[in-house]
């Protein structure tokens, strides 16, 4: 013990030093959006290569949940069509071209990395810039949302996931189009909590609820921009009514139960919105005005 | 002594007050931002406690990041010129050491030697400020060059500042 506190006696210079660089150091990454995504972009290129290798292993296991999934997609996918087909035949003079105001971009990715039990989740996709990855895509599956993408390297991505404290997304009941803003509660990876419902709606248990596409705030306080356009398109699954209560007043508490596993995230979508400049363009435009 | 002790602690409010709202709001042609503050350490007497100038490091980056918004960026620089200090003294020392009663600065030891001193420490001070604020080596010239500019920039600031106090 005494000649710890000499050890400390001899070195304390040192060591105040780097007490005191770790502190500005964590202050900084703590504290500024833009040197934390950062971070986070570069743990991603290394730490991604590394768990590439493992989830190779791992989606060997899982391959006949997985085929079951896609054969499930498969057939609902095909039901579509046959009834679009049907639609087609009838209305064949009258057809729209959908082709030329297409608002989507479509892009399949693997998930290589993923936690559920932090109060801050993020998922780790196998896809970045080289294979057109942008940040503030939308992530899904057929199930339901997923998160954000909120940082993108060459090869890999990261995703924000639903069960995240500062995810934050605004959602409608599917019967009635009544909208409020879902959060995570940071206490079970299959629930969130939905605000902002009053209590002249009619809800039930067992209700779909899906997202709006409306703008949401920003969630980094710092940057000031009013209004950034939801990544999500209007009408993707979210998940069902599972408990709610009237307790806090005039608006609904909602418990919902995720559409999606998070557990068993496997294969996701990602979606670009190709309007969505537009729209911030425009909504901030008429901010101003 | 008390007084002594006074007059820096002046400087240190003073520095603090010139960067956060005069030299701030300096930004010509997005390359040169002064930074006069490093000065205080630049100032502090041979006999201060190494520890104590960690410290007043510390608290005079911290307080320089909170005025302007970047909590943590100013510290590090601030505690790393503040850590090298001593050895860079050392370094530099003339043949005979410094005698007692001298203080670093323009007054004492003439152009020369203040203006090397002066320039190790503003260099890399600079030189840690703007790659944390950059947080890559990617556009590592860009960013010199940044560096470089306003490290000339903030030398011009501090010998004039020396020239003026000198006088009286």
């Amino acid at each position: 013990m005494r000649n710890l506190l000499k050890l400390l006696y001899a070195y304390h210079f040192l060591i105040l030093f780097i007490l005191l660089e770790g502190l500005a150091l964590f202050l900084i990454i703590e504290n500024n959006h833009f040197q934390r995504s950062r971070m986070l972009e570069f743990s991603q290129g290394i730490s991604g290569g590394l768990y590439k290798q493992v989830d190779n292993f791992k989606s060997y296991l899982a391959l006949k949940e997985t085929n079951q999934a896609l054969a499930n997609e498969n057939t609902e996918l095909r039901n579509k069509l046959a009834s679009i087909r049907k639609i087609v035949k009838e209305k064949k003079d009258t057809l729209f071209d959908t082709v030329s105001r297409k608002t989507l971009a479509y892009f399949a990715a693997k998930v290589i990395n993923n936690t559920v039990q932090k109060q801050f989740n993020y998922l780790t996709l196998n896809k970045g810039t080289n294979d057109g990855i942008k940040k503030d895509m939308a992530v899904i599956t057929a199930q339901g949302i997923v998160g954000v993408v909120i940082g993108v390297s060459d090869n890999f991505s990261t995703v924000q996931s639903v069960l995240n404290r500062d995810f934050k997304v605004s959602v409608k009941f599917k019967k009635n189009n009544q909208n409020g803003s879902l959060t995570w509660n940071c206490l079970s990876p299959s629930i969130c909590i939905l605000n902002d419902i009053l209590f002249h709606v009619k809800v039930h248990i067992g209700d779909t609820l899906v997202t709006t596409g409306y703008s949401t705030e920003d969630v980094n306080p710092a940057k000031h921009t009013p209004l950034v356009p939801s990544a999500f398109p209007e009408g993707i699954t979210v998940g069902t009514v599972q408990e709610f209560d009237l307790k806090s007043g005039n608006s609904y508490t909602i418990k919902v139960k995720l559409a999606n596993d998070f557990r068993q995230l496997n294969y996701v979508t990602l979606l670009e919105k190709l309007t969505k400049t537009e729209q911030q363009e425009l909504e901030i435009k008429s901010e101003h005005d | 002594m008390i007084r002594y002790f006074s007059q820096h602690i002046g400087n240190f409010i003073l520095l603090i007050l010139l960067q956060v709202l005069i030299l701030n709001n300096i930004q010509f042609s997005g390359y040169i931002n002064p930074y006069l503050y490093v000065l205080f350490i630049i100032l502090l007497p041979f006999e201060t406690p190494k520890w104590l100038i960690l410290v007043l490091g510390f608290m005079l980056g911290f307080s320089i990041d909170v005025f302007s918004n970047t909590i943590g960026m100013h510290t590090f620089a601030t505690v790393l010129i503040a850590f090298l200090r001593p050895y860079i003294l050392k370094f530099i020392a003339p043949r005979e050491g410094y005698e007692t009663g001298t203080r670093p600065n323009l007054k004492f030891f003439g152009f020369e030697w203040f203006f090397k001193y002066a320039i190790i420490l503003v260099l890399i001070h600079h030189f840690a400020l703007f790659f944390i604020e950059a947080f890559t080596f990617h556009q590592f010239f860009a960013t010199l060059l940044r560096v470089i500019l306003s490290t000339m920039f903030t030398l011009l600031l501090i010998v004039l500042s020396q020239y003026l106090t000198l006088k009286r």
